[in-house]
């Protein structure tokens, strides 16, 4: 196991070094960052007197290779707006993202994967035709879409739940509905073909052959194996999770490392946007580490290291 | 005996009720909804149209200005008064009873620290505003604790109005010095400290700040002017409008800033709110990179001009609200504000003819605007590409929010010209004077005015004539010439909108800058 687990984290690492690169690149590649702080009519020689106080007149070799210096040295930057270290800004405002996909995958899981047995019993019935139907509807209407139709109905309109900030736990039902619904949709169409797929299988037979009873079949046989699939998607939706929450903290001003993600991107924050998606990453790789290790704990014949 | 005491505990409950009653007023507190907050706050680094909400509330300045008139008005704030003592060099008074909101009294010193910092500054992010402002400021001296002086390198016209900006505010040395490092010296990391825990000398201290998210202002009790009537402001980011107006509407918040035109008409049809606004001192404006080959003619820059039917765009876009000026003035321009002649004009048919003489071959031409940064800017964009194809001019709109006004390849893009202060120095002159913002990054190379060995030449006639009868003289030289020059043209004065719920009493003031939020004394009461 413990071989398994260093494999997975020199790869992870390795991952990490690419994404950053490509961040690194990509931040420079689509815009100046100068062009971005005070954009109304900078006089030239303060211009260029904040260039290199930014360290934005050294090649970008060069400040490529500062950059993973001091990523070394336990340095992620100092933010060019904030002028704050970038650390502090994501550790202020980690919690509030971490709770806003917690809880929007957690009420995903506890809605999706009852949804989908259900969906899978009655597959030719009215019921798992309706919840397949909804399904689809809620995994093609984007959450954006969503959040702004929930802020019409239920704060403009009937004035019921605050529209934005995250003071209170009322400030937290829109916000996670509108992330949880598109994973609610694809986990539960998941759920119910995983579902399905399983219980066509010759143990299913076997089982019932044996005698045991629909109930134990259903849950022991079939969701226990179901789960393997299930908990695969679930791991490659946390990136979604993750890419979702920056739109949605955005819509309901959720004070989250979305909403400097994206002041980063839009500002071209270079050492924000950096770390940034460093952080994103190491999220969903962890995530992804987590999901390979819950294989092995669901699946004996998954072994580690195969 | 019981009733006794029974009549006793009503009539106290009766005292205590009107004594709530009668300071309730005074305790009002009220929440605003921003489309954006800085990420600090330091006025001596700051002239964003974001930031300059923040820092009326929390700081003072030497010289302070009526808000509520709009042409200036310059009366004493923390100098008591100011004199002449030699052509270059201004004398202030000091207040005696002004304490920072950590309890430190102001002195010369401050003053000193605080207008030197922008003069001479050591700190990157300061250069900007200090080249733009205080070019001619020499040095600030202490005489004692309480007076200081002013040297300007050339005499002045404009001193009183330069220490009247939000720039030249008074913030606290002993405070910033000692904030990192060594407390005797102010080093970068001290500016970037400051700037998240700010202190000022304000009506309102800052108790709360999360970069570029929330702000807490309350009132400071050992403030040396008349205390504000509300007790506590709270202004968080809403960025997005549809939210902004549903908080608003929603009672989340009192206030939102904001409010496009065409959401007026949503936010007056509810009761309970209302609409304040006025034409904020800044201009929309589209200019050309005269050094672009294709823009190099400048008939062909003056025939774009000429075929902009400004008064459409303001019909269509604003409802008429905005201003469609006559050169690059604003009244808040006071003496020098004079609205008798124009260098505006809509002529399409001089505008083909011009075209004619130049040999337009039909090459579009690339405009570049964002999508959002200026309210009303994309569709302007478009109605401005719809209006040049009749004259002939073929447009391709180049939607990008990249800034690039700098760029070599630059054709046409859309821009603002804000007010900074109230003077032509304060907006014409950052732009576009031969030290300002377009002639520094080379989009423009001046054509030298007839008369003149340069147009540096006018320009300091203009800027350091003290008569202000040639002040007026020489600065409507500048327009003719700049209007024939074309590197630029206006297109009017936006009306920028509020939201508020009724009982708020606040409108934006025709004497500040654009954007800024006054909480001070008689600005702003709640009705309970």
């Amino acid at each position: 196991m413990a071989g398994y687990i260093g494999s997975k984290v020199v790869k992870a690492l390795i991952t990490l070094w690419l994404i950053f690169t490509v961040a690194f690149l990509a931040a420079r590649i689509s815009g100046d960052a100068m062009d971005f702080i005070m954009p109304e009519g900078m006089n030239e020689e303060a211009r260029e007197a904040m260039t290199s106080y930014l360290g934005l007149d050294k090649s970008w070799l060069e400040q490529y290779w500062l950059y993973v210096r001091n990523v070394f040295h336990g340095d992620l930057g100092t933010s060019f707006h904030f002028r704050q270290p970038v650390i502090d800004l994501y550790t202020q405002r980690f919690i509030p993202t971490l709770t806003l996909c917690g809880l929007a995958m957690l009420l995903s899981m506890a809605i999706s994967i009852p949804l989908g047995v259900i969906a899978a019993l009655k597959k030719n019935r009215p019921a798992g035709f309706l919840i397949q139907s909804a399904a689809f509807l809620g995994y093609a209407v984007p959450n954006f879409v969503l959040a702004i139709l929930l802020i019409l109905v239920f704060s403009f309109h009937l004035g019921w739940l605050p529209s934005s900030g995250s003071d209170t736990m009322m400030h937290y039902i829109m916000p996670v509905t509108a992330l949880a619904c598109t994973l609610i949709a694809s986990l539960t169409r998941f759920s119910r073909s995983a579902l399905l797929d399983v219980l066509s299988q010759d143990y299913i037979r076997t089982a019932r052959a044996k005698g045991v009873g629909n109930f134990s079949v259903l849950t022991v046989h079939g969701l226990r194996n179901a789960m393997i699939t299930i908990v695969t998607v679930l791991g490659l939706q946390v990136a979604a999770l993750v890419s979702g929450s920056v739109v949605i903290e955005n819509v309901f001003s959720w004070p989250g490392i979305g909403e400097l993600l994206v002041f980063a991107a839009i500002k071209r924050d270079y050492p924000l946007l950096q770390t940034g998606v460093i952080l994103v990453g190491t999220i969903v790789i962890f995530i992804n580490f987590i999901v390979d290790v819950v294989y092995v704990l669901i699946d004996p014949r998954i072994q580690p290291g195969s | 005996m019981k009733g006794t005491k029974r009549k006793a505990f009503f009539a106290g409950v009766c005292t205590a009720a009107m004594m709530v009653l009668s300071t309730m007023a005074g305790a009002a507190e009220i929440t605003i909804g921003a489309a954006n907050m800085r990420e600090y706050v330091d006025p001596g680094r700051d002239h964003s149209n974001v930031g300059s909400m923040q820092y009326i509330n929390t700081f003072n300045t030497l010289i302070g200005k009526d808000p509520t008139k709009i042409e200036p008005e310059f009366r004493p704030e923390i100098a008591e008064s100011w004199e002449m003592v030699s052509p270059t060099t201004m004398e202030l008074k000091l207040r005696k009873d002004v304490v920072f909101h950590n309890g430190d009294p102001m002195t010369a010193d401050d003053v000193v620290f605080s207008l030197e910092r922008v003069f001479h500054p050591t700190y990157a992010p300061y250069v900007s505003i200090s080249k733009e402002y205080f070019d001619n400021m020499d040095r600030a001296e202490k005489i004692d604790d309480y007076t200081v002086r002013v040297h300007t390198k050339k005499p002045d016209p404009i001193i009183v109005t330069l220490l009247n900006v939000s720039e030249s505010m008074i913030v606290p040395e002993k405070y910033i010095k000692g904030l990192t490092g060594d407390p005797d010296v102010a080093e970068d990391s001290d500016y970037d400290a400051f700037a998240l825990a700010p202190v000022g000398t304000g009506p309102f201290m800052i108790t709360e700040f999360i970069a570029g998210q929330k702000l807490v202002w309350e009132r400071f009790d050992a403030y040396w002017g008349d205390k504000p009537d509300i007790a506590k402001a709270t202004v968080t980011r809403i960025n997005e409008m549809a939210a902004r107006i549903t908080a608003l509407k929603n009672g989340e918040v009192d206030i939102i800033t904001n409010v496009p035109p065409d959401q007026i008409a949503t936010i007056e049809r509810d009761s309970n709110l209302k609409v304040e606004g006025m034409q904020t001192p800044i201009f929309h404006l589209v200019f050309f990179n005269t050094n672009n080959p294709k823009m190099a003619d400048k008939r062909f820059r003056q025939a774009l001009a000429l075929g902009i039917d400004r008064n459409l765009l303001n019909e269509a876009l604003w409802y008429g609200k905005a201003r469609v000026p006559e050169y690059h003035t604003f009244p808040q321009f006071g003496e020098l504000y004079d609205p008798s002649w124009s260098t505006i004009e809509y002529n399409p048919e001089k505008a083909k003819r011009l075209l004619q003489e130049v040999g337009y071959d039909g090459t579009p031409l690339r405009f570049d605007t964002s999508a959002t940064y200026y309210t009303n800017g994309f569709l302007a964009a478009q109605a401005i590409k719809e209006m040049w194809a009749q004259i002939g001019v073929t447009v391709n709109l180049n939607v990008d929010d990249r800034w690039t006004g700098s760029d070599g390849d630059m054709e046409v893009r859309n821009w603002s010209n804000p007010l900074y202060f109230p003077d032509p120095v304060g907006s014409y002159g950052t732009m576009w004077s031969p030290t300002g913002a377009r002639i520094t990054a080379n989009s423009w190379t001046p054509a030298k005015p007839e008369g003149y060995a340069s147009y540096q030449e006018l320009w300091d006639k203009f800027r350091f004539s003290m008569d202000i009868n040639d002040r007026k003289k020489y600065y409507r030289e500048i327009m003719e010439y700049v209007a024939d020059e074309a590197p630029y043209s206006l297109l009017y004065q936006p009306y920028e909108s509020y939201g508020l719920r009724k009982d708020v009493n606040w409108k934006p003031l025709p004497g500040h800058i654009p954007y800024v939020l006054d909480f001070r004394k008689g600005n702003i009461t709640v009705n309970l």
